[in-house]
């Protein structure tokens, strides 16, 4: 670890200046992962601005839906009563991530901006274009069972590691964002994070020194329909080969409207547009979750070691929306 | 081996013994007076000496508790306080010093282990703000005004903490090298569970109460973030099972 | 070595009862100090540098900045590394003992290889410091890939200490005459032992007296090859080793780092303490090989068998051979007149491999016990009967008689108290919801190796009796080595376990072979019955009077008159034992719910039974069972080391990529010692528990499997990926 200097502000504007002034500044909030990868040495900055008492921990209702603070802890929102009655899917996918330890610790705002778990990102002896842009792929031709399958280009086929923001894309979340000069913006989840593009060491849309305040979930019927599902090399405390959260709205048994994203897929959470497009104003049914988790898969593209996240990534999604048509695990 | 038992039980009873020195017999199952010979002192040093096994004792107990002063001053020195097992200790630190390595090189509480350094493993549990959290991926300069509380700060006036007495009934380690963070992380379980947390396996997340009672599944889930290589897992469900829900574990041992 | 006579053999009615661990509340009050917690003033930190290549010659190495670093005292390279000189007549093929010179090369022979050392003021500095030398290499392209390197094998001298090849009958003859014939490949891979607690190191010198409080399994053979690496005598080295938080046999050869923390100690004059990081535990640290295993298995019809054989091809490293002996257990296991084992290995850039757990029985049980599922199912035979049916009278190996073997009774017992009579015999009959259910066993045997060992006794008297102290330089790496210690003596001497103090851990004591290869408890054991029983011997000598009716220690020492009394002793194997062969058995049964689409694999229900001779104590020795069932089910399902064939880097660096078992992936462990008394191996009568508990296990796992899905998985780990894209499975 390099060293750095080290501060922290109760403002959020003071914070937002501080990383505007330098651009080896980072925050920290929980340092989950920021901690982990500045240990590793791929995190290299000279300042750390603790953003740990800003008083951004709010979970509340309003007019619209429910705002997430970006310093609550995952635990407290993934048990917080709004959230479990309006957006089970959402506590179901941070309670699938990690360990109780690190929930506690880990942040709403931090969340989203960890980094890939790829190990060639990790290894500083490897190649890897999101470390240092113009070294290559380690994984596009290595080991890269745990990688993208859609969204992915010889850039980069790293995935987006976070589970609670697969359950945000799927809920048409939107963030709320504060820049260095006191003016805030708002962009929906599903354009917070970008594919790898030309561009594979930017995860996301954040620009320097801006800084995620909240995060809105508007109101939905999903809630009693819906849930998370997750597979991995272990039971638990690992990370996803493939997770899907599926809502359903539904009137009788028709689908009125689908809500279906993925992560372990590509390098952002991956909202499955072609199998919501499908099942809209379908019967909810086991042949039509299998049609719509085809038209899904159809745009996979496989490597080497990840050919099994296609019947995986399908049967997780029928898995998902079975489970979400009974209502029975929330 | 049970007539030896109840001999020392018979002499226990006879014994005029302090408050703290029955409390803790009464926790680690000593009877006989040659181990109480050693706990003349009921503080944790006099507890441990105890088992030492003759390990030259300056030499295990040495400097403890005493935080030694860094041998040259940082570029980067962050001034922190913070109360550590109701103490409050103020530390010059390396910015880059994470709040376990603190305790482990600056004030000899060596209870927190390092397992991985990158939250991957659970030994560095520990409480802080009554939060089971990783002390390795805390910076100890993050820690102004809270208070943190390791498996050092768990026991009272030499009691042992329940969960500390049903791990060593029900054997919930081999290597003991995890088992601080399995300990800390299961009496902030406890906490979780009164608080009515969810976890991953909870059946109906919508309406969840308080004062849950937890299946040995939402034990499991709940402890996999420590992770135990001895493998002493049904072990230490065995041992928060007792304490959480006074359910006993029947280990059908042979007859010896 | 004393004989062992009729009369000498231990009455047991005081041992086995589940005492709680006598070192327990240490442990869960955080004062069991292990090796990197020691508080040494003024203690300097050292920080490995390591190579980031896995082959090829450093061409230079640039410490300019790193010593330029706030803190930093020293970096050593290669350039200025001690030249060392051990002494010529060393012996250097007992992997344990043999001298270890470091940073003496620029040949870099795999990834991670220790290229240079930081010693700084503090481990902030000594890490950050370490990351700011800078080496250039000349790279060659590294042998990784197994199937790339596998045509240029060779025959290893040996197989860890066994015959590399052994032969009975003919193969050819065996297969043709059977009716049934099976020809299979199985696939175990690299794993890691990742005990929880890093190997660390800290080495202090009194003049030119060394202290090495150090993480090791072994401490005489550590002091031994710290010796033969710096020429230092013997007698001028303590290792110290209280508390070992688990090893696995990763502690049992002193590794680089050892070398580099009194290397520097002894530069610097200055005490060094290093802790190794998780991701050095990876490359530095030892591993167990990826196994090959061809197996070939006829039977009669009625299943008896005709001819087996088990061929294993493995790697080793570059520049040292170690090849574990996969197929050793095939040798022992069944009757069968026609066999064959082999090994074979090949060198690779992937660093030595070592001892881990069951080395040998680990990997070579899953292709046996599989196997033999395999061909019962062939039969439309139970597997019990077909194991039953084949079962050896004596030793296949050698013909000697089995000193105790209690398979049959194991497998028996299990299968009533697990139900195996409910098991359907056709795959894919049992359903849960989303789960296929399906019961799976597997029999276990594990080589019970027994050695010499030493111990002595101290007698006094306390306020409230005899006391005694037993020392030994043992060690507990969490199998219980206080605790039976303590209720071996107190049985002997007839007090209260709680009067015996254990003092253990430490070199200067008496001599023991240390923790491993499961001769831990039959060797301290027998040693601290010996020297109790040597002391009351030499107390009864000394009394004047009649004697004869005197019994216990305490007797005795009053009738001599004395308030304090010392003996040592040795024990070791016996004449007699030497005529049998000696092996521990057992069998486990498992129930696997597999959710076929999600390829998810729970195992709700492990029921294992042990013949292991004498049990010292219930409670510790079912500790050991089941941690040996959750090393099985790390290995069925979750474990492996996978490299990058390029680059020789490591894809899996850290605890989050190698995955050992969680909590959650282990359901209901039941245990059952199966009541034996094994008159030949040693005095006590104790056979090995630690490693038979993982044999076997990952077989009964994936022949339950088998059973619930009509799916053979023959490559470990069995993951998602496999299970859901069976018809691609990699197949060796």
């Amino acid at each position: 670890m390099r060293p750095f200097t080290y501060t922290k502000t109760e403002d959020t504007a003071q914070a937002t200046s501080k990383l505007a002034a330098n651009e080896n500044a980072k925050y920290l909030a929980g340092g989950t992962n920021l901690l982990d990868l500045m240990k590793e040495d791929v995190e290299r900055p000279d300042e750390l601005v603790d953003i740990g008492l800003l008083d951004l921990t709010d979970i509340k209702e309003t007019s619209t839906g429910v705002s997430l603070g970006a310093m609550a802890k995952n635990t407290e929102t993934a048990n917080h009563p709004l959230v479990r009655k309006n957006f089970p899917m959402l506590s179901l996918a941070i309670l699938a991530g990690a360990s109780g330890q690190i929930r506690n610790m880990a942040t709403n705002g931090g969340n989203p901006n960890q980094r890939t778990r790829c190990a060639y990102f990790f290894d500083t002896a490897m190649p890897c274009n999101k470390r240092e842009p113009g070294t290559g792929c380690g994984a596009l031709e290595g080991q890269n069972h745990m990688h993208a399958i859609f969204g992915w280009n010889e850039n980069c086929v790293a995935v987006h590691p976070s589970d609670m923001c697969i359950a945000l894309a799927a809920l048409d979340a939107t963030v709320t964002i504060a820049d260095g000069n006191g003016k805030t913006r708002t962009i929906p989840f599903t354009e917070y994070h970008r594919l790898p593009g030309d561009q594979p060491e930017r995860d996301n849309n954040l620009e320097r020194g801006e800084l995620i305040t909240s995060i809105e979930i508007p109101k939905n019927n999903f809630a009693k329909n819906s849930y998370y599902v997750k597979v991995r090399d272990r039971s638990s405390y690992a990370f996803a080969l493939i997770s899907v959260g599926a809502g359903l709205e539904l009137q009788g048994k028709t689908i009125k409207n689908a809500r279906i994203a993925m992560g372990g897929v590509a390098h952002k959470p991956w909202r499955a547009y072609e199998a919501e497009q499908f099942l809209k104003g379908k019967e909810a049914t086991e042949e039509n979750f299998e049609a719509a988790a085809d038209a899904e898969m159809a745009n996979a593209k496989t490597l080497e070691h990840n050919a099994f996240k296609v019947p995986l990534g399908k049967q997780a999604m029928v898995r998902a929306l079975n489970v979400a048509l009974s209502g029975e695990k929330v | 081996m049970k007539e030896n038992k109840d001999k020392n039980q018979q002499e226990y009873q006879e014994l005029q013994l302090s408050a703290d020195e029955k409390s803790i017999l009464d926790q680690l199952g000593i009877f006989g007076k040659s181990r109480r010979r050693f706990l003349g002192q009921s503080s944790a040093a006099g507890l441990s000496l105890m088992a030492t096994q003759f390990i030259p004792i300056d030499k295990v107990f040495g400097q403890e508790t005493v935080p030694s002063t860094p041998p040259v001053p940082f570029k980067n020195a962050v001034d922190v306080s913070f109360s550590i097992n109701t103490k409050t200790q103020q530390l010059t630190v390396d910015s880059r010093m994470t709040l376990l390595d603190a305790l482990r090189e600056r004030l000899q509480l060596t209870g927190t282990k390092k397992g991985c350094d990158h939250g991957q493993c659970g030994a560095c549990t520990l409480l802080v703000d009554g939060k089971r959290v990783l002390s390795c991926l805390t910076l100890a300069a993050s820690c102004e005004g809270k208070e943190v509380t390791s498996i050092e700060g768990l026991a009272e006036n030499s009691e042992l903490h329940p969960m500390q007495k049903a791990f060593i009934k029900n054997d919930g380690f081999q290597c003991g090298y995890c088992t601080p963070g399995q300990i800390c992380s299961s009496v902030a379980l406890m906490d979780e569970a009164k608080n009515g947390d969810a976890s991953y396996v909870t059946e109906d997340i919508m309406n969840i109460s308080e004062n849950l009672t937890l299946s040995d599944e939402e034990v499991r889930e709940r402890m996999s973030g420590n992770i135990c290589r001895c493998g002493a897992y049904p072990n230490i469900v065995a041992a928060i099972q007792e304490v959480h829900q006074g359910r006993e574990t029947d280990y059908n041992w042979q007859e010896s | 070595m004393a004989e062992i006579t009729e009369n000498m053999i231990k009455s047991k009615d005081n041992l086995g009862a589940p005492e709680n661990r006598i070192e327990g509340f240490l442990k869960v009050t955080g004062k069991a100090k292990y090796a990197a917690e020691f508080s040494v003033p003024n203690v300097l930190y050292g920080f490995p540098v390591r190579s980031t290549i896995a082959a090829g010659t450093m061409t230079d190495i640039d410490t300019a900045e790193a010593e330029k670093a706030e803190g930093v005292v020293k970096v050593f390279t290669h350039k200025n590394a001690m030249k060392f000189n051990p002494a010529p007549d060393v012996e250097s093929t007992n992997k344990m003992t043999m001298p270890k010179s470091v940073l003496n090369t620029t040949a870099i022979n795999s990834f991670g290889q220790y290229i240079g050392f930081v010693v700084a003021e503090t481990f902030e500095q000594a890490r950050y410091a370490a990351n700011l030398v800078k080496a250039t290499y000349q790279e060659t392209d590294p042998k990784i890939d197994f199937d790339k390197y596998v045509d240029t094998a060779y025959k290893p001298d040996n197989a860890n200490g066994a015959a590399t090849d052994t032969q009975r009958g003919s193969m050819e003859e065996g297969m043709s005459n059977a009716s049934k014939t099976l020809d299979i490949t199985y696939q175990t891979p690299i794993e890691v032992h990742n005990p929880m607690e890093p190997h660390a190191t800290i080495a202090v010198f009194e003049g030119d007296a060394l202290t090495v409080y150090d993480a090791t399994q072994m401490l005489g053979p550590s002091k031994v090859a710290i010796s033969n690496t710096f020429n230092i005598p013997q007698e001028k080295i303590r290792v110290l080793a209280p508390y070992i938080g688990g090893g696995f046999g990763s502690k049992l050869r002193a590794w680089d780092h050892v070398m580099l923390t009194i290397m520097a100690a002894k530069m610097l004059d200055k005490p060094v303490k290093t802790a190794i990081t998780r991701q050095m535990m990876q490359t530095n640290a030892g591993l167990r090989q990826l196994n090959r295993q061809h197996m070939r298995i006829g039977t009669s019809t009625d299943g008896k068998l005709t001819a087996m054989s088990h061929e294993v091809m493995t790697h080793t490293a570059v520049d040292e051979v170690f090849v574990e002996q996969a197929g050793f257990i095939t040798r022992t296991m069944y009757d069968t007149p026609n066999q064959l084992v082999t090994h074979r290995v090949f060198d690779t850039n992937i660093q030595v491999p070592t001892w881990m757990r069951a080395p040998g029985e680990t990997p070579g049980s899953f292709a046996l016990e599989c196997t033999m599922d395999e061909m019962a199912d062939q039969l439309q035979m139970d597997p019990i009967a077909f194991r039953i049916k084949n079962e050896p009278k004596t030793n296949p190996l050698d013909g000697k008689p089995f000193s105790s073997r209690s398979l049959v009774q194991c497998m028996q017992v299990g299968a009533d108290k697990f139900g195996w009579s409910k098991r359907k015999q056709e795959p894919r009959q049992n359903t849960k919801d989303n789960w296929l259910v399906g019961y799976g066993m597997a029999a276990a045997s594990r080589a019970a190796p027994y050695q010499e060992s030493s111990s002595r006794v101290k007698l006094s008297y306390g306020d409230d009796g005899l006391e005694a102290v037993i020392e030994m330089a043992a060690t507990d790496i969490g199998t219980g080595t206080y605790t039976i210690i303590a209720q071996t003596a107190a049985n002997c001497l007839d007090i209260p376990v709680d009067r015996v103090a254990v003092n253990i851990g430490d070199s200067d004591l008496p001599a023991t072979p240390g923790s491993g290869g499961s001769w831990g408890a039959g060797s301290f054991t027998s040693a601290v019955d010996a020297v109790c029983e040597k002391a009351k011997s030499a107390l009864k000598n000394k009394i004047t009077s009649d004697s004869s009716a005197l019994t216990t220690a305490d007797e005795l020492m009053k009738a001599a008159k004395l308030t304090e009394f010392e003996m040592e002793a040795t024990e070791g194997p016996s004449e007699d034992s030497k005529k049998y062969a000696h092996f521990s058995y057992g069998a486990h049964f498992v129930e696997v719910w597999v959710d076929e689409d999600l390829g998810m694999v729970k195992i709700p229900r492990v029921l294992s039974t042990s013949a292991v001779g004498t049990v010292l104590n219930q409670k510790t020795a079912r500790s050991q069972v089941v941690g040996g069932i959750v090393w099985g089910i790390g290995q069925a399902m979750t474990e492996e080391t996978t490299l990058d064939k390029r680059y020789g880097s490591y894809v899996t660096r850290t605890f989050a990529d190698y995955h050992v078992p969680v909590n959650l992936d282990v359901g209901d462990i039941e245990v059952h010692f199966i009541p034996e008394e094994d008159e030949h191996i040693n005095r006590m009568g104790v056979k090995g528990i630690g490693e038979l508990g993982i044999t076997s296990v990952a077989a009964a796992i994936a022949n339950a499997i088998y059973n619930a899905t009509g799916k053979r998985m023959r490559t470990l780990p069995i993951t998602p990926a496999k299970l859901v894209d069976y018809e691609k499975q990699p197949v060796a």
